[in-house]
């Protein structure tokens, strides 16, 4: 009876204004077509073979050092007594922030009615799912006995902020999955039209995934209500996450980690960082896929903006971070301190300040500065900038414990990654890019259902 | 020989030499042993044989693990064997008296204990013996807390006191005894006795404030260690405060403070709750589709 | 002949271990044996021993305890502690010349790697004009551990006699205790411990601490399995200045093996104090300043230098 009578009402045309219901192809228009052709996921070209075939090296050489790594031990890491946590961390940290965009552009930019960021949400969720597998995938290739995972969850200890972030980093991946998964249910009921282009496994996965979408309003009400609630829910989770990711650090005494300013200054630093990410993604899907008409060079201004604003914020939480310790120059601190601003650290700090933070917001402040290429370079420093930065949160501090670094082989008293560190870490960067790449093939990068839409609407 | 083969043969000689170094004095000079036997009795009961093992090693007394020893009661004779000990990694070994050695222990008021050592690989044959008389250590302490130990030798058949021995009074302690007060040893006098004070005042007893008192003779070269000891009530009522299993950051799991439970479990339930809800969002939308499908196969 | 036989069968003692062993006739409890007090449940089987006075008497075996060892506890008891201890270690930094016997002795004991020192003797100054002294470091056994606070799985942990332990067989290798540590007490089994085949096939014993195990954390642990049995630990009877005093804080008793010290008028007299009291850690080792000291600071130097190239 019920299907009936919403049948009754599809051929009636009775339809909400903001859902298009493809199904009956009746109100259709030409000008959707073209969009749906022009955003419609591409086949691998010559230069996408050979990114992923370099990618895919790149994780194989990872996965070789992995397996060395699992035979002999971390003793292949160049990770001793004093830095027990070397780059695998940083990296952790790294992709941790780098997931928090996820709820920056989507769910923040959504609460607040901003309305030109939704092309760019698609974007934002595949690079936070990426981002949150390979955070989890690194904590267990740091682990000692990683055989010994599982242990996390039968003998988990709720006092350990390590079992607070394995909490919450499930979390987190569920509502990103949860996140990216809804906006797509109206995309694949487009995509499902495409039987022939898209290839036999391919199609029977979208089926999988999203036959029973058939663009009806109570569908579209029950979507939109699900968004919603994401949205509101993953703006805490994603806090928490880089928080407690925070804590790891400032839960212990060490000069550098102990301050209560760590949570904000991480959290901070990862909506700067996944800004950075996004722009970077903008602009090569854009070029790669020719998205020039969707991916506007307006995008491109208004993420500029965007990033000098979070840039100019994590600026001042390490203003705060290190402005205060520096005034005070504890004795358990100044050593470390020292090291940073004008020590063997000393070009790190200041190539992640600068580069990391006040080069990018230089040239964003100009309106020249915020044309797509300069926000791309831009976000390209804001990344590496990043990066560095969470090695230098991780690795300066153990150098300088409160005993004396004595007793110990000459090799424990300083830190470069191992060639295997390196290899693992930069394959773990490399397998983030192969699944955004591969979520990029998958399905279209800018969502189509909600394009359409808001043609529709500003035709209005 | 070809001068090719000669500095063969010269170079195996030189390679020879100098791994068999090491075996050449090995083999050519065992190390010399030193072996202690020391004699224990506790409370006047039961005597007790230790002995101790060690080699010099550049200089040094080291303790000699693994070394198999014969012990014997006055004369290495197979009748009067006491037993076999091995020493363990402190190159200690300890043994008990026989019953089967009840006449010749009541033959003499003198005895002397042999350890013997037949000499192995690695050391020489060694041995080692004590001579030790019969003597008894007792233990009195006061109402105004003077603790008084009295050593007695037997002498013919009858105890008699023995001056000048001395004597350390202590509290049993782990792993060692505290002194009942700053002087470390007590001299008996002609009556055998010797007595200090206790000032050790409010240190921990048991439940009930029960220590226990020791007089002790240690290495005398005539009556070897004696001890006896003296349950006394005058420690310090001892309850153990534990924070062993309570809740606090550091306990166990199952031991985690209720606030942080509270806190966590709550957090949790919200937000799972939450996307349990959302997934069962997507199962009822799917439903609608289904029976959309389901409708217009009908039709 | 045949007499002697039995009494051989019944007397082959062969390496028994503690000096102090509980002749127990008088089968009291003994608080100060600990090896008696755990394994001084009557086993029922007598053994014929002759008495000082040329008599026979019969003496329960459990008290005797012919084995080197006490068997090693299960996990259950090792995670809990030896009952009614508080164990307390003092470290008189006035006697201390960096001979590092005692980390040879732990590292022997412990089948520890070379450079794995579970003790370390730094040499401290605080500032520049102040004198430079040797400080020997073990695990702090704090009453607040830090480390044990942010253990995922357990597999550290503090017990009742207030020993922090680790369970090789629970640890997965996440080395946030070692972050979290700060006198630096922990070290990594970064790769396959180098270890005889017979040690390594051992059944672990987080009292022992034996065998160490790759992936895993290891520390001191105040000899757990030695205190079970009423021994010093290793360093503290390996030091041949008497650095290292340690004991029960329940009997307000520390003893280095030669002396033997009312703890709190050690602690009173020469003002003992612990290390970083400020973080809160409430550690279980304390310090003697050194004050009067036995060794110029220099004389030290020598050893420091081939011990750490």
């Amino acid at each position: 009876m019920e299907n009936l009578i919403i049948n009754e009402k599809i051929t009636k045309g009775q339809l909400p204004k903001n859902s298009v219901s493809i199904a009956n192809h009746k109100i259709i228009s030409i000008a959707d077509e073209k969009i749906i052709s022009d955003l419609l996921p591409q086949k691998f070209g010559k230069a996408g073979k050979i990114w992923v075939g370099v990618l895919t090296a790149i994780c194989l050489v990872g996965l070789y050092a992995y397996y060395r790594q699992l035979r002999y031990g971390l003793i292949v890491t160049s990770m001793r007594d004093y830095v027990s946590w070397g780059i695998y961390i940083s990296n952790f940290v790294f992709f941790v922030a780098i997931s928090l965009v996820g709820s920056l552009i989507t769910a923040v930019f959504r609460l607040a009615g901003v309305k030109w960021g939704s092309p760019l949400t698609r974007i934002a969720e595949i690079i936070a799912v990426a981002a949150i597998i390979f955070a989890s995938l690194i904590i267990i290739v740091d682990m000692g006995s990683p055989e010994r995972f599982y242990y996390l969850f039968i003998y988990g200890r709720i006092q350990s902020p390590i079992i607070w972030d394995v909490i919450v980093i499930t979390t987190y991946f569920f509502i990103s999955i949860l996140l990216l998964y809804y906006p797509l249910l109206p995309d694949i009921q487009i995509l499902l039209r495409f039987k022939q282009s898209t290839g036999k496994r391919l199609y029977r996965f979208y089926s999988f995934i999203g036959s029973f979408w058939k663009g009806t309003p109570e569908q579209f009400r029950l979507s939109e209500k699900a968004i919603n609630i994401l949205c509101i829910t993953i703006i805490p989770v994603a806090f928490t996450i880089h928080t407690v990711t925070s804590w790891l650090f400032a839960t212990t005494y060490r000069p550098g980690w102990d301050s209560t300013n760590f949570g904000a200054y991480f959290i901070s630093g990862a909506f700067l960082v996944g800004a950075g990410a996004v722009v970077v993604a903008m602009y090569i899907f854009r070029k790669a896929q020719h998205l020039e008409k969707y991916i506007t060079e307006d995008h491109f201004e208004k993420m500029g903006r965007v990033l000098v604003l979070l840039a100019l914020l994590y600026l001042y939480f390490n203003m705060n971070e290190f402005l205060t310790p520096f005034f005070k120059m504890k004795e358990s601190e100044a050593e470390y301190l020292n090291g940073l601003f004008s020590g063997n650290f000393a070009p790190l700090f200041w190539f992640a300040i600068l580069i990391g933070m006040i080069v990018p917001t230089l040239i964003l402040l100009f309106k020249k500065g915020r044309k797509p290429l300069p926000v791309f370079i831009a976000g390209i420093m804001v990344v590496v900038g990043a990066w560095f930065k969470r090695y230098l949160i991780v690795t300066p501090t153990l150098l300088h414990p409160f005993l004396p670094m004595h007793d110990v082989p000459e090799s424990y008293r300083h830190y470069f990654p191992s060639w295997e560190e390196w290899a693992i870490t930069l394959g773990s960067l490399a397998g983030a890019m192969l699944i955004i790449t591969i979520l990029a093939r998958i399905f279209p990068i800018i969502p189509i259902q909600e394009t359409i839409t808001e043609q529709h609407e500003t035709t209005k | 020989m070809k001068p090719q083969n000669k500095s063969i043969a010269t170079l195996l000689t030189i390679i020879f030499l100098l791994s068999g170094y090491k075996g050449f004095t090995q083999t050519a000079q065992k190390a010399d042993l030193s072996i202690a036997v020391n004699y224990f009795i506790s409370n006047n009961k039961v005597p007790r044989l230790m002995v101790k093992v060690k080699t010099k090693v550049n200089g040094r007394f080291q303790n000699v693990a693994g070394i198999s020893l014969k012990l014997f009661l006055d004369k290495d004779t197979a009748g009067k064997f006491i037993g076999k000990v091995v020493t363990n990694d402190d190159g200690e070994a300890t043994a008990y008296i026989p019953p089967s050695l009840k006449s010749q222990w009541g033959n003499s008021l003198k005895h002397i204990f042999v350890a013997t050592f037949d000499g192995n690989k690695k050391y020489e044959s060694a041995n080692g013996d004590v001579t030790v008389a019969k003597a008894k250590i007792l233990i009195d302490a006061g109402s105004d807390k003077t603790i008084t130990a009295s050593v007695f030798e037997m002498k013919d058949t009858s105890w008699v006191p023995v001056k000048g021995v001395d004597v350390v009074l202590a509290i049993r302690r782990m792993g060692a005894d505290l002194a009942i007060n700053d002087t470390p040893a007590f001299t008996t006098d002609s009556t055998g006795k010797a007595s200090g004070d206790f000032k050790r005042d409010g240190i921990p007893g048991d439940a009930k404030g029960n220590i226990i008192l020791v007089a002790k003779v240690l290495d005398n070269d005539q009556y070897g260690n004696l001890s006896v000891e003296k349950t006394v009530p005058w420690g310090a009522k001892f309850t153990m405060v534990n924070l062993f299993g309570k809740r606090t950051l550091f306990a166990t799991r199952d031991k985690a403070p209720l606030w942080l439970q509270l806190i966590a479990y709550s957090i949790m339930f919200i937000v799972w709750g939450i996307l349990v809800y959302l997934v069962f969002n997507v199962f009822k939308i799917k439903k609608i589709g289904e029976d959309i499908t389901a409708g217009i196969k009908k039709q | 002949m045949n007499q002697e036989n039995n009494s051989r069968r019944d007397f082959l003692l062969t390496g028994i271990a503690a000096a102090t062993l509980a002749v127990g006739c008088n089968s009291k409890k003994d608080a100060f044996e600990a090896g008696a007090e755990d394994g001084a449940v009557a086993s029922g089987k007598k053994i014929k021993l002759l008495s000082v006075d040329g008599e026979v008497i019969e003496v329960d075996e459990a008290f005797l305890k012919p084995v080197p060892h006490l068997p090693p506890v299960s996990n259950t008891e090792a995670r809990i502690g030896i009952p009614g201890k508080k164990f307390v270690m003092v470290i008189d930094l006035s006697r201390c010349k960096n001979l590092k016997h005692c980390q040879s002795a732990c590292n022997h004991a412990h089948d520890l790697n070379p450079g794995e020192n579970w003790i370390k003797v730094d040499p401290m100054q605080s500032a520049d004009h102040t004198a430079p002294y040797w400080e020997p470091t073990t695990c702090m056994h704090c009453d607040e551990p830090p480390c044990v606070k942010v253990c995922p799985v357990d597999a550290t942990f503090k017990r009742e006699d207030g020993i922090v332990l680790i369970d090789s067989d629970r640890c997965i290798g996440c080395r946030f205790c070692m972050a979290a540590c700060p006198y630096s007490a922990r070290v990594f089994n970064w790769g396959e411990p180098d270890i005889l085949a017979e040690v390594a096939n051992q059944l672990y014993s987080a009292e022992t601490s034996i065998p160490q195990k790759k992936g895993t954390v290891g520390k001191c642990d105040f000899c757990a399995d030695m205190t079970r049995e009423g021994m010093l630990p290793h360093c503290v009877s390996a030091c041949p200045n008497g650095v290292f005093a340690f004991g029960d804080m329940n009997e307000d008793t520390v003893t280095n093996g030669t002396e033997t010290f009312r703890f709190s008028d050690l602690i009173r007299d020469k003002a003992g104090y612990r290390l970083m009291e400020d973080l809160g850690t409430k550690p279980s080792v304390y310090y003697l300043p050194p004050v009067s000291r036995n060794f110029p600071f220099e004389s030290g130097l020598e050893n420091d230098k081939t011990q750490n190239s």
